[in-house]
């Protein structure tokens, strides 16, 4: 009964991971012949100006994007959670960017951020600001790709979020409302400590899937302009499927990987901490 | 434990799962075979061509040409498909050559040529282009960009040129001469500039109808760079040149449009306007377009009085031509067929109808002579004065980029130009990273 | 007054604002796509043309065609989501309640592997598919879908928590594991299989780096590759555009609003992303 899921295991998970690792120590550009060329190129990325910009904009966007987005999405999660009629009415609104292919999402964004009839910038001109031409202004397009990123993934941290309020003990409450607590020492007192595993969970996975960022990069701004936007993940799309660079790609894959799997020893090592509460 | 029991069930659900899909993939190529109609007609064979379309229209004349070409053929069978052109295209068509997919027959942008050939992708045709005598006819550009060492993997399908468009009704309305097209009679850059200076309109702050739009683009830089006796290379194609005066000179009086003198849009507004450039001239957001000369096809059928001329000059009056390419994947299991696809594709017949069209501009000799340019030059397409113009695109001169491997190079010189005209980074700053990445790049060809 | 009186109005308030703000989008999208191509120019916007142009969504099968889209992304998802369902319940199931030399051990390798980005298992699965010729093809996007270390740890999680005393009468019956498997443990995770399924969906329905890497040919383009492809061949008409987005999106959201406390519960019960 294993055997069908270790074939498939075996096929296009361990021995793609291998592979990989196996080819970052390799020249190889598909017409070539195969060679090992050491840790050329793990030297040579930090060599390369543009690997170095990209890590870069890929950090730019994780830090952005994470910390704005879970503020957001722990405030909504706390506003829905006070038993409110309509509750699956509002939960489905915020969900629905989720389900969304990242597609489709990006060609109706790129109508709305357009810098001349495009409705940002005609709201914008109610206040008298002339807005930019938000994706082609390399100031810009970044902080506008971020927007969207955290409008596509707010509904699903929110229900996280939700659950994690929901097994929260009405007890404690209780035990402040006789003490006679202000709702927001309520908030800082109870719900932020007793949330913070769940806290800790969202703010993990979301710097993962952050770090591995592409849909929105490929679809909305192609890297661009002036590679403002290009993120780890677009360079190694770049190099492997468009320059053909596998080694190289591949040690780039190896050095996401290598952060991703840092991320995730963080969490383990914090979760066992916090399982002594 | 029946462990013999576990694998034969194991094996039996894989077994299901796999003959599930292969039923599936049985269905669809039944059905592909349906609509086909008769693709397994004794003798005959099919042809698969790829290219891009710049606009329906385009894809139209290529579907108008194939019926042609397939009435005279009747063994052979074309199908075209479409694919986003630009970068994604090449992406993409690099793609399918690496997984034995590529399409028989395919359009090959001139600045990606190269790439192909070094890598073994195309077909080497050249001896039926010289048995058919296809080159005879030729001018010197179309050989010089068709061959690599002397020899044939595709011939260009024709020539294009960045020209300068303009909206007669706009020049009428400011009471401004319209730009010349006879390039010994080429504006100076400074007449241009002054002449933007009266076209652009303001309503308060915002500009309501801008000089002059599409200089921006590497594409069309290269014309005015060219104009001022720079290059992006050097003449041996071996360095770089950007970091010289010609080029500079150019590149700051471009940004100075937009910047210093504000008779030009935002030029990336190119890509994300959501209007087109040809939509922009047509609303009279701009008064003078600078594009390639295949826009001349759309432009006139768009409902208002539109006029062709040549770009103004630094020095010399001076475009640059070059064109796609028609070429057969190096695996393609038909090289008869596709050879005869494509000499249709480059004859004077097929040419002929894209020229009239305002598409394309000939590349055969024959139809740059007297008689020969009575046979495309179109009322209600080409404009008055277009005939002025052809001296300046038969003395065009050889886009650089078709001339190397130039994919790298194009890609960050586009992030090196983005970075001065959107952003702030200095011109000196500019053509230095410029100088240096394109060097690296040429020092690993 | 009762404190917090104020608490619930100020709430509505701001959700209803909120979900305005995040639907905004989509409620645009339907006006565009029903615009004639001049009028989606017009400014100030408007939210609606002269007429409501619904022909934008019929004339538009030949540049975007959606049914040749719709099945093949239908045919992938379904028998991705299928035999993802019975491999992973399977060697769930054989990881939580067999026992066998190296268990643990094979078992670490897929959790090992959960931490793997997507990207590093790509270029070696496109060497692969070339290898078998399989490059454009359903196949390529179908086989490495037939397995996930996800989904194999998921089941058997859920799987140790069902209690070994429901099995006992089974065994004593002379149940093959294989008989356990299929009377017993199947049926009673039926939540945790939909709620995976219904994971493995979205993910296989929105998935758009694999068929942009794999698939080439026109017609065997998934909904999300073909929608790209239109945007990159007719990028300024963008009623038609917008029309093709709103049937991309239709489906899924079908779905969605039928099965949402499944989806709601996949989301809090897993706490992972789709993928």
């Amino acid at each position: 009964m294993l055997f069908p899921n270790l074939i498939g295991f075996l096929m296009f998970l361990l021995l793609p991971v291998l592979a990989t690792f196996v080819i970052s120590f390799s020249d190889w550009n598909l017409t070539n012949s195969f060679h090992f060329n050491g840790i050329d190129n793990y030297k040579e990325l930090f060599q390369d100006p543009v690997f170095i910009q990209v890590m870069g904009n890929t950090f730019y966007f994780t830090l952005a994007s994470v910390p704005i987005g879970i503020v957001i999405s722990l405030l909504l999660a706390v506003i829905l959670n006070q038993k409110l009629r309509f509750i699956r009415f509002y939960r489905a609104a915020f969900f629905i960017p989720v389900i969304s292919s990242m597609v489709a999402v990006s060609v109706i964004w790129q109508w709305i951020y357009n810098p001349e009839y495009g409705l940002l910038n005609y709201a914008l001109s109610w206040f008298g600001i002339d807005g930019p031409a938000w994706l082609t202004d390399p100031h810009w397009a970044m902080p506008t790709v971020i927007v969207t990123s955290i409008w596509k993934s707010l509904g699903f941290n929110m229900l996280i979020f939700l659950a994690g309020l929901q097994s929260i003990s009405d007890s404690y409450y209780e035990a402040a409302d006789i003490e006679g607590a202000k709702w927001y020492s309520k908030f800082w007192r109870i719900t932020l400590p007793l949330l913070s595993p769940t806290t800790f969970f969202v703010t993990v996975m979301s710097i993962i899937n952050s770090f591995q960022v592409f849909d929105t990069v490929y679809l909305m701004t192609q890297g661009g302009p002036a590679r403002s936007t290009s993120v780890l993940v677009y360079y190694i799309f770049q190099n492997a499927f468009q320059y053909f660079h596998m080694g190289y790609a591949s040690a780039m894959a190896y050095v996401l990987f290598f952060i991703v799997l840092i991320i995730t020893f963080i969490q383990f090592w914090r979760q066992k901490k916090w399982s002594i509460y | 434990m029946k462990k013999w029991s576990v694998a034969l069930v194991s094996l039996m659900m894989l077994a299901l799962t796999l003959t599930a899909c292969g039923g599936n993939e049985a269905n669809n190529a039944a059905n592909a075979g349906n609509d086909g109609t008769a693709s397994n007609k004794a003798g005959q064979v099919t042809l698969k061509f790829m290219g891009w379309e710049v606009s329906p229209l385009e894809t139209q004349s290529v579907k108008n040409g194939l019926e042609q070409f397939m009435k005279e053929n009747p063994n052979i069978k074309v199908e075209y498909t479409t694919i986003p052109g630009g970068t994604q295209y090449v992406a993409k068509m690099q793609a399918m050559v690496l997984g034995d997919e590529a399409p028989d027959v395919f359009f090959l942008q001139s600045d990606y040529y190269h790439d192909f050939v070094t890598r073994g992708s195309l077909l080497d045709i050249t001896e039926n282009v010289k048995k058919d005598g296809m080159d005879s006819d030729l001018i010197d550009s179309a050989v010089q960009l068709s061959t690599v060492d002397n020899k044939y993997y595709g011939i260009e399908s024709c020539i294009v040129a960045p020209v300068l468009y303009y909206n007669k009704d706009i020049f009428d309305k400011a009471g401004v001469a319209y730009p010349p097209s006879d390039p010994s009679k080429a504006w100076t850059w400074n007449e241009f500039v002054n002449t933007a200076k009266k076209l652009t309109i303001k309503n308060g702050d915002k500009v309501e109808q801008y000089g002059v739009y599409g200089m921006e683009t590497y594409y069309n830089l290269i014309a005015e760079i060219m104009s001022n006796g720079g290059n992006w290379f050097t003449s041996d194609l071996k360095s770089s040149a950007a970091n010289t005066q010609e080029v500079k000179e150019v590149l700051q009086a471009v940004a100075d449009l937009r910047k210093k003198d504000g008779v030009s849009p935002e030029g990336k507004l190119l890509t994300n306007s959501g209007m087109s450039p040809a939509q922009m001239l047509q609303t009279g957001k701009i008064a003078m377009l600078v594009d390639g000369s295949w826009a001349l096809q759309e432009l006139s059928k768009m409902n208002f009085k539109v006029g062709v001329g040549v770009l103004p000059k630094f020095d010399e009056a001076v475009t640059h031509g070059q064109a796609h390419l028609h070429v057969a994947s190096a695996n393609t299991k038909h090289p008869e067929e596709a050879w005869k696809l494509i000499k249709f594709l480059s004859s004077e017949e097929y040419q002929l109808q894209n020229v009239k069209a305002g598409l394309w501009l000939p590349n055969h000799k024959s139809l740059y002579t007297e008689e020969g340019i009575q046979k495309w030059l179109t009322a209600g397409v080409h404009p008055d004065g277009f005939k002025d113009l052809i001296p300046y695109f038969t003395s065009s001169k050889p886009y650089p980029y078709a001339l190397l491997s130039s994919q790298r190079i194009q890609e960050d010189t586009t992030t090196e130009l983005d970075k001065f005209f959107l952003s702030d980074q200095s011109l000196d700053q500019t053509v230095q990273n410029i100088e240096t990445v394109v060097n690296k790049s040429l020092a690993a060809q | 007054m009762k404190p917090r009186s104020w608490l619930k109005p100020t709430a509505h308030i701001i959700l209803l604002i909120g979900s305005i703000i995040i639907l905004f989008p989509f409620i645009w999208s339907v006006c565009t796509s029903l615009k004639n191509v001049n009028e989606v120019f017009t400014y100030p916007p408007r939210f609606f043309g002269a007429e409501l142009k619904f022909s934008n969504y019929t004339n538009m099968t030949d540049r975007f065609p959606i049914i040749q889209y719709f099945l093949n992304t239908l045919k992938i998802t379904v028998i991705v989501v299928v035999s993802q369902l019975i491999t992973s319940s399977m060697a769930g199931y054989v990881f939580a309640r067999l026992r066998f030399h190296f268990r643990e051990g094979l078992f670490g390798l897929y959790l090992a592997t959960l931490m793997v980005p997507a990207q590093v298992t790509m270029i070696p699965t496109f060497l692969l598919m070339k290898y078998y010729g399989l490059l454009d093809t359903h196949w390529s996007l179908i086989l490495p879908g037939l397995v996930s270390a996800f989904g194999t740890f998921l089941l058997r999680q859920f799987f140790s928590t069902i209690p070994e005393a429901l099995e006992e009468a089974a065994k004593i019956d002379g149940c093959t594991p294989f008989g356990i498997y299929w009377r017993i443990f199947v049926p009673l995770s039926k939540p945790a299989l939909a709620t995976l399924g219904i994971f493995i969906m979205l993910g296989t329905w929105n998935d758009f780096v694999n068929p942009l890497v794999f698939i080439n040919s026109m017609n065997k383009m998934t909904l999300t590759l073909g929608l790209a492809n239109m945007q990159g061949l007719y990028s300024t008409d963008w009623p038609a555009l917008m029309a093709a987005t709103v049937i991309t999106i239709l489906p899924i959201l079908i779905v969605f609003l039928s099965a949402q406390d499944i989806f709601v519960r996949g989301v809090t019960l897993s706490g992972l992303k789709e993928g």
